[in-house]
């Protein structure tokens, strides 16, 4: 090996040019081997919620079967971010999140607790090894809580109240929170659930607004399948009643602020701003049935497909049909073995339009009779922690053997083509597909079948 | 089967060269990109310094600035570097199925507009606090929302989506420090499990922000080394006092081996491994012994399939933080060993700056830079080594070194650490033989 200064740097950038068309290669190079494992099959084995419509599953599902439309839900109001609302700890547990809770938000308060009770629930944290679980969340951008720069803008207003904004970096600025911008990053939860239940896998927050939860979920099945964990805490929690998070759906059209949401009604205007976090435990199949785990059910596949259009309309139909149909055929599921389909069911005139024509268009003459369910009326606009909680949903439905209601679907709308449940006999089937859209032309999309060994 | 990924495009626009050859030249002359800072009036902040892009607008890449200027700075730089990758990946080409090509980015949050933020605030100010329901009546009222619908960290994903007409899976993911690093690791995954043929993956952000030196600066995270700038990054220094926010974006467009040889694509390298892990410590700080650090580059190692003594050079985080450069250092020697005095390692934050979530994009791009050229960049300011960080950090100069496999890592608030084993594409390989041991 030789070393010596550089003088010269102009030579030293000749890209090597070493592709060439149709040369026939023999693939014995180096390669990542992320796919060696890759017939492992990815189960479910715990499950959390933190919304207004309950703390727990049981709760949950209580909720969801036993409500009446009209209602309108929004915050989690028994979530009040105490301890006593993270479940029950060992000592030491409750301890760490006791210490912590002043440095997380409150997503990231309730993206813990659901992480908690889903990791409680699948009593993996005994038997595992710890470097081989994983967290995979989905999350809104948390933003700036102006109440954070409350302090700090107050120290620098003139003496008739106005605020000098030369003054921030000497007087305002000492004012902030020491953890003040580790309590607004979105990857909160991922890290605290990590560190409160010693999870050294590998770990990951995507930010991709309401279709994050999906593909957090895709994202953990393939960590599993590349056998680069052998289980992945995946969750996603979100918001629509925070300052900035309201402002933005707002401005996106995604809530109506005195809405109810009516998911596939004529008269729909958007939903209710809400919030809420869900969570589950993925884990190697063969893993789980080893150590004896409950399993709810399997993760048979997932996809995400984009089409950003300035016209929103027919970008989100079309990267929801895509997304549909690769989902399908990863699971190899025929569009007439699905027992339902939990849309995302947003309630706003074009995201419902859009998803129904893209479930008309590849379900075509099974969409007639496809149960159609949007728990979204249950629980308004949570943003990215909604996708998770309306899977959590609908396995809970599974479990059941019947599905909830739409709520205030009272008046189908003719033009979006779908069947909407709205009574609570019809049967959930045995596997479903789980929608996430995003209005600016993203879908993601899940297959959950119940299990069979 | 293993489907391999292969990098077949680059972009970046940093404080030091808004072009491939740009930061190619700007890092073996050792051009350090710190200086005043200027994006704001920062005279009464603490902290006054920062690497910043200066003098580049998307016109470079042939857009009009104007059509983006209500988009953030980390909006713009991912445009410039996505559509550099793009232009030289040629992403256009008929024979990529659009609905094959996806985006995986790690860009950051964007701050909001300092002056209408705090005076929406103050007009939301109650006896203890502020509300947030005024906040938002008023800054309806105020914020322009064309600007406002733009402040979300998946932004640039979806203009480059629109843009590049890639319609595969589009995402966006935050993990700190560590988001480029990771958003390439995942795109190469959902390459190989045969999700998309062509992904456009890597990061941008710019935190050069009153709030982004306000939480910074109340980590104790920044140098305040405000008389000298060009000083002022030290990594592995023993006078080592911070590190110095940067920005910019880098991108690569990477794609499955077979399809860029059937549409005669140029081929800059290959990525081989991906490892992420957790420190499962603490939020503030690494881990003593850097255990997740140590976890991300054995797993990055055991990915490729390679032994710690097949790697010839590591990109390191190297902040120029006290605890960061000890920490990483010592995960280093945990995992290579006596090779570690072997390998050299540099921080190109001397030069850059920290470009926060899309730091390892830029290092991504920099290891394709030395692998292809042979020359490894330097770690400027390494005038007095810290006798707790004893490795070859490559110290001021820049050098000549051929070899086959590099590994960048980095590190996350939080506790998050990834790390990726980018190596040079050599289509008669039968593997494990490594260059920089043969030569």
């Amino acid at each position: 090996m030789t070393e010596k200064r550089v003088s010269r740097y102009e030579d030293l950038w000749p890209i090597r040019r070493s592709g060439r068309p149709g040369t026939p290669i023999r693939d014995e190079g180096i390669s990542m081997r992320s796919c060696q494992d890759d017939h492992r099959r990815i189960v479910i084995t715990g499950i959390g919620v933190v919304c207004s419509a309950g703390r727990t599953a049981e709760q949950f599902w209580k909720t969801l079967t036993r409500t009446a439309s009209g209602t309108r839900p929004g915050g989690a109001a028994d979530f009040s971010g105490t301890i006593d609302d993270f479940g029950d700890l060992p000592a030491d547990k409750r301890r760490a999140i006791r210490k912590s809770l002043k440095v997380m938000n409150r997503e990231t308060q309730m993206g813990v607790a659901a992480g908690q009770q889903a990791l409680a629930d699948a009593r993996i944290l005994d038997v595992c090894d710890s470097e081989r679980v994983g967290v995979c969340f989905g999350a809104d951008n948390v933003s700036i809580q102006p109440d954070d720069f409350a302090g700090g803008i107050r120290s620098c207003l003139t003496d008739d109240r106005q605020f000098d904004s030369t003054r921030w970096g000497s007087d305002g600025l000492p004012e902030v929170a020491p953890l003040w911008l580790l309590k607004c990053l979105p990857n909160m939860p991922t890290c605290h659930l990590a560190i409160i239940n010693d999870l050294r896998g590998p770990g990951n927050t995507i930010t991709q607004r309401d279709v994050s939860a999906n593909m957090a979920i895709a994202e953990a099945a393939r960590t599993i399948r590349c056998g680069a964990a052998d289980a992945v805490l995946v969750g996603a929690t979100g918001t629509t009643l925070t300052a900035f998070s309201r402002l933005r759906a707002r401005l996106e059209g995604d809530i109506d602020d005195e809405g109810i949401c009516r998911p596939f009604d004529r008269k729909r205007t958007g939903p209710a701003p809400g919030e809420g976090a869900g969570a589950l435990v993925l884990e190697d199949r063969d893993g789980a049935v080893r150590r004896g785990a409950r399993i709810y059910g399997e993760i048979a596949g997932a996809a995400a497909a984009s089409a950003v259009d300035r016209n929103r309309l027919s970008g989100c139909r079309k990267a929801a049909a895509r997304a549909l149909q690769t989902t399908l055929r990863q699971a190899r599921l025929s569009p007439t073995d699905v027992g339902h389909v939990h849309a995302h069911g947003l309630g706003t005139p074009d995201s419902d339009l859009a998803e129904s024509q893209a479930i008309g268009q590849v379900f075509g003459d099974a969409a007639a009779g496809l149960p159609i369910v949007a728990a979204k009326s249950h629980l308004a606009n949570a943003a990215s922690g909604a996708g998770i909680l309306e899977l959590i949903a609908s396995l809970l439905a599974v479990q059941h053997g019947v599905l909830f209601p739409v709520l205030n679907c009272d008046e189908p709308d003719p033009e979006c083509g779908v069947d909407p449940v709205t009574d609570r006999e019809t049967a959930a089937g045995d596997s479903f597909l789980n929608v996430n859209l995003f209005g600016r032309g993203l879908a993601s999309c899940v297959a959950v079948r119940a299990f069979a060994a | 089967m293993k489907r391999r990924v292969v990098v077949t495009g680059l972009g970046c626009v940093t404080p030091i060269g808004s072009t491939v050859d740009d930061l190619a030249s700007g890092l073996y002359a050792g051009r350090v990109g710190v200086g005043r800072l200027s994006l704001f009036d920062a005279d009464r902040f603490p902290v006054r310094i920062a690497a910043e892009v200066r003098g580049w607008d998307l016109s470079a890449v042939g857009e009009d600035p104007r059509a983006w200027q209500r988009c953030p700075r980390q909006t713009q730089f991912a445009i410039g570097a996505g559509v550099q990758a793009a232009r030289q990946a040629d992403t256009g080409d008929g024979r990529i199925r659009r609905e094959r090509f996806g985006i995986y980015l790690g860009c950051g949050e964007p701050f909001e507009d300092f002056q209408m933020f705090t005076r929406t605030v103050q007009e939301s100010l109650t006896a203890d606090g502020c509300s947030d329901a005024q906040f938002t009546e008023h800054a309806l009222k105020i914020f322009d929302p064309d600007a406002e619908r733009e402040m979300e960290p998946d932004m640039p994903a979806i203009h480059l989506s629109e843009r590049l007409h890639a319609e595969g899976p589009v995402g966006n993911c935050i993990s700190a420090c560590v988001s480029a690093t990771q958003a390439i690791g995942e795109a190469a995954r959902l390459i190989q499990f045969d999700e998309a043929d062509v992904m456009l993956c890597g990061g941008a952000h710019s935190t050069i922000h009153p709030f982004g030196v306000t939480g910074f600066q109340r980590l104790s995270a920044l140098s305040q080394r405000n008389d000298d700038p060009q000083a002022a990054v030290r990594p592995f220094d023993i006078d080592r006092d911070g590190f110095v926010i940067g920005e910019g974006a880098a991108m690569l467009v990477i794609e499955e081996l077979q399809h860029a040889l059937n549409r005669g694509a140029d081929i800059l390298g290959e990525i081989t491994g991906y490892g992420s892990a957790q420190d499962a410590w603490r939020v503030t700080d690494s881990h003593p012994q850097g255990r997740g650090t140590a976890a991300a580059m054995r797993r990055a190692l055991a990915d490729s399939g390679l032994n710690p003594d097949d790697i010839g050079y590591i990109n390191a985080h190297g902040t120029g933080t006290v605890v960061n450069d000890k920490v990483e250092t010592h995960a280093i020697r945990q995992v290579f060993g006596a090779q570690a005095y072997r390998i050299p390692v540099s921080s190109t934050k001397s030069m850059l700056g920290h470009a926060t979530t899309a730091c390892g994009a830029i290092e991504a791009v920099v290891c394709l830079i030395s692998l292809n050229s042979g020359v490894i960049p330097p770690t400027v300011n390494h005038d007095n080594p810290d006798p707790e960080c004893d490795l070859d950090y490559v110290p001021h100069t820049a050098r000549e070194w051929a070899c086959r496999h590099m590994l960048t890592d980095n590190i996350g608030f939080g506790g998050q650490n990834a790390a990726l084993v980018i190596s040079r594409y050599d289509e008669a390989s039968s593997g494990r033989v490594s260059l920089s041991r043969a030569a």
